[in-house]
């Protein structure tokens, strides 16, 4: 989105204070902000908490509920890790797309064609090492998701197509691909529902040892001092976080901003795909048509909540993965729907951008 | 009972205007934004008939003032009386309804919109739903504009207009509304002299009809032409109020800065002598830009945008090229070509006799070009990044800064600390957020990333706009310096002083063409109203 | 497959009929959409107001009977997540992309928590949807008349509030303030207009011709709710502002494109035999969609930038150095 801006430089005046929670703060605010997201956050799980009064569950109980439900022992907190790790590794590229401010929200459909492709790949490819197979199809579900987010950085650089438009409607079209195929040429010929064969045993993810969660979840936790190495000390990340702040003056210091933005859609597009091939290869075992209930977008808030810092990522992937697992128990407990976590994960981002403002009020 | 009352106090205490009741009395005005003090205990007059002049440097508090009569904000102390009543203005809505009027130094017109659809821009709301008959309303405008000498088309749109046509705009539509008070914030900065002339001349038509008219500036010349009382302003308080027969430029000046002035081309005279006088050791040609015309749909549509044609010109080692000319007539487009952001449709530009026509910024930086963008804060310093990184942003992954995949913050520290100690930019640390720097020491952070490094050639554009005295005089000395050293200096600007005080050549750009000139003040002055005549001009107009 | 089914002259009446109907609920959210951009505030929570007016459209046409009653909570129900908008963009003067996006998934969660918490997983019973109402002797014109004037009475209220938005745009002094208030708010404010109240202003019309966008697809069409039954139609608004380069009356000839769209792959996939035709279904669903992606990159690439909203996207904060 191109603005034009009224060169005004009043010296008269003082800056009266910067908007955006694009526009980072420095080190000496970071602890300031993490106090107003932890601030946010309880109030919002006390909104949740009057929702579910009026849903005729006592609050507190649920919450209870939730609690020893997801980190009450082993087994449920390898449920809530299993939640995590697509969140953490979209929530990554999220963060590293949004630093930049291209508002992609096309993860999802990212995520379906990387599982797309990366789940054919899987089913056909004839390889019998799990080594191979893996990091291939993890290749493959990457480069397919980069595709998906390569098309609207392309159209972003090229024609100044809106990534925000662009990116939500390839969405339904990544839907409709996938269904189609698991529908017809990918359709396992027994049973009724569309589905894919079960994948190969190469390809099914192993274990993360003493715990039940697919090795996806290490792939995140590897990638996250990747991508807070790549955000500081190279010029790619240096590159990005400019943009974000000040496009016009990153063009005019010769960083070719086109190609940035496109760079940057491939990356948040791949990380998404590799997310999908994950959960192809873990917890599903085959392509269906709900492979991803939301991931693309629960890993909006995401990134959101962690304010684009990669560490932030993977507490704000726990909670909210632990939060989503919670709607499923207090549906069990508390017959309260589990979609109140949605409502919940809202008022995160929304109640974040109340304190940042009171916060900058306050200043 | 009844007896009869002394005059009150009020009436015989106005000097220079009319003589009764000031029209605005402001006293004892303070006004604070976060820890910066704009206005301290400030009063000032203003009667109707007469033109006060508001003068003052840069961050003196002329405008605060000003807005706070207007009310666009809201005094933290003292009182404002309009004809004798204390106001209190809300929003500049409210000082309109009481007859006030202000036309801003950027003017607050929409582009998009008609001279008509501007002017009745916020005027009868809530009253009525239905705009009024927009060629009614037109007419009515071109009658105004006739009574006062101020001819305007009202029915095109303001984008088409020129600066002088947007400016003439701005007092109709002051004056459509019943403005009894009217004013201007530096009306003079962006118009040609001749233009300023006329404008002076129609002012005071307007006095002498009985508009009380307050003029803010830092031209002493024109304050001493126009204005009938001058009050000076400094550090938020005034100084003085004196009557114009009765004061000099000199005294104004020493007014202004507090202190015996020395510097008199920053304070309307004209110095020629010194500085300038190092240009005949001018080397071979840097840069040759032969018929360059620009592209009519560049994409950089908006309200200066103004196309050029035909340019050519050369700048030699070690001297200062200027193309001078008022705001709006392709220098923008012209120095977006030049630094590599636009296309142009036709023409060729060369750098050493290597043709650099459509080079990237990134191209003309390893090049040896430096650039000091026009507009700073959005073409020259990234507010959230340090200013360590601001002062190397574009050569953040050169060595020493970094590589491909890696960057050094040890050397992009040390360089922050070094060219902050070089420039003397005045921040805690480094380290500091950019945003945090004021206007001069932000230009002095844009001056140090383009000059830190040896230059070829280095194209400055606006360099000294909105700064204050001593900024000024900071940025002319190292351009100086930098020609001195040898490098080829293009300048763009609209200020007549800054030409004055640097060319070694001069051009001035007058609606996209170019037109070499003498380093004279009387024939730049001329040339940037338009290349004929005065008169041929005044005819114009 | 049996074009004649498709294009025959006996269909094309029926077709065009069902196109202007089909483009109703996104058509009303897109013009109202373009409204608020045209005051400067790039809406993205306008899924979330057509998904909240759907459902309060719903709940009220349930309980009472009354379409009409419901078409009015739909309105009340798009200027709720309108009134959200408002105070983050206006108020709080937040980065209106965030909580755009964040509008659309509370909206989700809202409704979605509300129906199954109301209904349960078994879905209500559906409701018939208002029926249509020809115009006496207009919808006798042969042709013309059973295309446009044989629709239900929201359509034509649609038409009237389409025309109205564009008449406020530009005869109205509240229009004059909007396109202001959008290209330099801060012209505007100096010339004594309250930004904030005419951005509020507009974002809550957005949210009202959402709202009962919503409400149409609802009351009007499908008799029922279910989740996210929007399905995207907000997104695909906001889309039709940019192809109609932000002028009511252009938005509103392309919601008819995409209304003509989808009620013609709707007439393709039952003409060429559903689940067992060469041409997958999906295709034709996903038709919409990429017809509108094709659509915005030609509109964005074949005109430049100019009809855009120079401040769309950008709070105004009185004062500020804008960077």
């Amino acid at each position: 989105m191109t603005t034009t801006v009224d060169a005004v430089d009043s010296p008269d005046r003082p800056d009266p204070g910067r908007t955006g929670t694009g526009r980072a703060a420095g080190w000496s605010s970071r602890l300031g902000s993490l106090g107003l997201s932890a601030a946010a956050i309880a109030a919002a799980f006390v909104l949740g908490g009057i929702l579910l009064a009026l849903a005729g569950a006592n609050p507190f109980q649920a919450y209870a509920d939730m609690l020893s439900g997801t980190f009450g022992s082993r087994f449920d907190f390898s449920l809530v890790l299993v939640e995590t790790a697509p969140l953490l590794l979209i929530g990554l590229g999220l963060a590293v797309a949004f630093r930049a401010r291209v508002w992609n929200i096309g993860a999802e459909g990212q995520l379906l064609m990387g599982a797309l492709a990366g789940g054919a790949f899987a089913i056909y490819a004839p390889i019998n090492s799990r080594a191979v197979m893996i990091p291939a199809a993890c290749l493959v579900g990457a480069a397919a998701g980069g595709a998906w987010g390569w098309v609207v950085g392309f159209l972003r650089a090229r024609w100044s197509v809106n990534e925000v438009i662009s990116s939500l409607l390839l969405n339904y079209v990544a839907l409709r691909t996938l269904e189609y195929t698991i529908r017809k040429p990918l359709r396992d010929p027994v049973g009724f529902q569309p589905v894919s064969e079960t994948l190969p045993d190469p390809a099914r993810l192993p274990d993360v040892p003493g715990l039940r969660v697919h090795i996806g979840l290490l792939i995140g936790l590897g990638l996250i001092p990747v991508v807070a190495y790549v955000m500081r000390r190279t010029p790619f990340g240096f590159h990005t976080r400019m943009m974000g702040l000040n496009r016009d003056a990153t063009e005019a210091a010769g960083v070719r901003t086109g190609r940035l933005i496109t760079a940057v859609m491939v990356v948040s597009g791949a990380f998404a795909g590799m997310a999908g091939i994950l959960q192809v290869m873990g917890p599903e075992s085959r392509l269906t048509g709900n492979i991803s209930p939301g991931f693309g977008f629960t890993a909006i808030i995401v990134a959101l909540v962690a304010r684009m810092r990669p560490v932030g990522v993977l507490l704000a992937a726990m909670l909210i993965g632990a939060l989503t697992l919670g709607g499923d128990v207090i549906q069990r407990t508390q017959q309260v729907p589990r979609v109140l976590t949605i409502v919940i994960q809202a008022l995160f981002v929304l109640l974040i951008l109340v304190a940042d403002r009171l916060g900058r009020r306050s200043r | 009972m009844t007896s009869i009352e002394p005059d009150p106090p009020a009436q015989s205490r106005g000097s220079g205007g009319s003589g009764s009741v000031p029209l605005v009395a402001m006293r004892g005005i303070a006004k604070r934004f976060g820890s910066v003090t704009a206005v301290a205990d400030a009063d000032f007059d203003l009667h109707a008939g007469e033109i006060h002049a508001l003068l003052g440097e840069n961050g003196a508090g002329k405008t605060t003032l000003m807005n706070l009569l207007y009310g666009l904000e809201r005094p933290d102390d003292g009182s404002i009386e309009i004809d004798g009543e204390p106001v209190q203005f809300r929003s500049a809505h409210d000082a309109i309804e009481a007859g006030i009027g202000m036309v801003h130094q950027h003017f607050q017109l929409v582009p998009r919109l008609t001279v008509a659809e501007n002017v009745i821009l916020g005027t009868g709301e809530g009253r009525r739903v239905r705009l009024p008959d927009l060629d009614e309303v037109a007419a009515a405008i071109e009658d105004l504009g006739e009574r006062y000498g101020l001819s305007v088309s009202a029915a095109s749109l303001v984008g088409d207009l020129s600066v002088g046509e947007q400016q003439r705009v701005e007092i109709l539509r002051a004056l459509y509304r019943g403005a009894r008070i009217l004013i201007l914030d530096e009306p003079t900065a962006t118009l040609s002299p001749v233009e300023i002339d006329h404008l002076i001349e129609r002012l005071q038509g307007m006095a002498a009809a009985g508009t009380a008219i307050v003029m803010i500036t830092h031209h002493l010349d024109e304050v001493m032409t126009a204005a009938d009382r001058i009050t000076v302003l400094r550090a938020g308080a005034n100084v003085a109020t004196v009557p114009a027969d009765e004061t000099s430029p000199l005294e104004l000046a020493r007014l202004m800065v507090g202190r015996e002035v020395s510097m008199l081309s920053e304070v309307g005279e004209v110095e020629q002598a010194g500085a300038t006088a190092t240009s005949t050791s001018a080397g071979p040609a840097v840069l040759t830009i032969e018929h360059l015309s620009s592209a009519s749909a560049s994409g950089t549509s908006g309200e200066h945008a103004r196309d050029f044609f035909d340019l050519s010109l050369e700048v030699r080692a070690s001297e200062i090229v200027t193309i001078a000319g008022v705001e709006g007539n392709g220098q923008a487009e012209l120095e977006a070509v030049l630094c590599g952001l636009g296309q142009p449709a036709a023409g060729r530009i060369s750098l050493d006799q290597t043709d650099v026509t459509g080079a990237t910024p990134r191209q003309l930086l390893d090049a040896g070009v430096g650039v000091i963008p026009s507009d700073r804060y959005r073409r020259g310093l990234i507010r959230g990044l340090s200013v360590a990184e601001n002062l190397v942003y574009d050569r953040i992954d050169r060595a020493p800064y970094g590589r491909r995949l890696w960057i050094d913050p040890r050397a992009v520290a040390s360089r922050g600390a070094d060219l902050v100690g070089r420039f003397s930019i005045a921040v805690r640390s480094p380290s500091t957020d950019a945003s945090t720097l004021s206007g001069g020491n932000a230009q002095k952070v844009v001056l140090a990333r383009a000059l830190g490094t040896d230059l070829r050639l280095l194209i400055a554009a606006q360099p000294t706009r909105g700064l204050d005295v001593g900024a000024i005089e900071f940025v002319w000395n190292q351009i100086r310096a930098q020609r001195d050293a040898g490098v080829a200096v293009l300048l763009i600007t609209t200020d007549l002083n800054e030409v004055t005080a640097l060319s070694d050549r001069c051009f001035v750009i007058y609606r996209g063409r170019l037109i070499e000139t003498p380093l004279d003040r009387e024939a730049i002055g001329m040339a940037m109203g338009g290349a004929g005549s005065r008169a041929e001009e005044a005819a114009v107009l | 497959m049996n074009w004649a089914a498709v294009f025959g002259a006996a269909a094309i009446i029926p077709l065009l009929n069902a196109s202007i109907r089909l483009a109703v609920p996104t058509g009303l959210a897109a013009v109202g959409e373009s409204l608020c951009q045209r005051a400067g505030v790039l809406n993205l929570s306008l899924e979330g107001m057509m998904l909240s007016g759907a459902y309060a459209a719903f709940l009220a046409t349930h309980y009472s009977g009354q379409p009409w009653l419901g078409v009015a909570a739909g309105v009340g129900g798009g200027m709720f997540i309108g009134m959200l908008m408002a105070l983050f963009s206006v108020t709080l003067k937040t980065e209106q992309v965030i909580n755009g996006i964040a509008l659309v998934l509370l909206a989700s969660g809202l409704t979605s928590f509300l129906h199954v918490r109301l209904f349960g997983v078994t879905a209500p019973e559906r409701f018939d949807p208002m029926g249509k109402l020809e115009i006496p002797l207009l919808g006798a014109i042969p042709g013309v008349g059973s295309v446009v004037f044989d629709q239900s009475p929201l359509v034509y209220l649609a038409v009237v509030l389409i025309i109205g938005v564009w008449w406020t745009l530009h005869r109205t002094r509240f229009g004059l303030a909007v396109r202001a208030a959008g290209d330099r708010p801060g012209a505007a404010d100096a010339a004594g207009i309250s930004v904030d109240r005419v951005r509020a202003a507009a974002i809550l019309a957005s949210g009202a011709m959402a709202g009962l966008g919503g409400a149409v697809l609802v009351v009007g069409q499908l008799g029922l709710f279910a989740q996210n039954v929007t399905a995207g139609r907000g997104w695909v608004a906001i889309a039709l502002v940019i192809f109609g380069r932000w002028s009511p009356l252009r938005v509103a000839a392309g919601a008819f494109l995409f209304g003509f769209t989808d009620a013609l792959q709707l007439r393709i996939q039952s003409a060429s035999g559903g689940i067992e035709s060469d041409i997958p279904f999906e295709f034709f669903q996903a038709l919409p969609y990429l017809v509108t992606i094709v659509v915005v990159v030609v509109a964005t690439a074949r005109a430049r930038d100019d009809a855009q909203p120079e401040s769309l996207g950008v709070p105004y904060i009185k004062g500020a150095r804008s960077s």
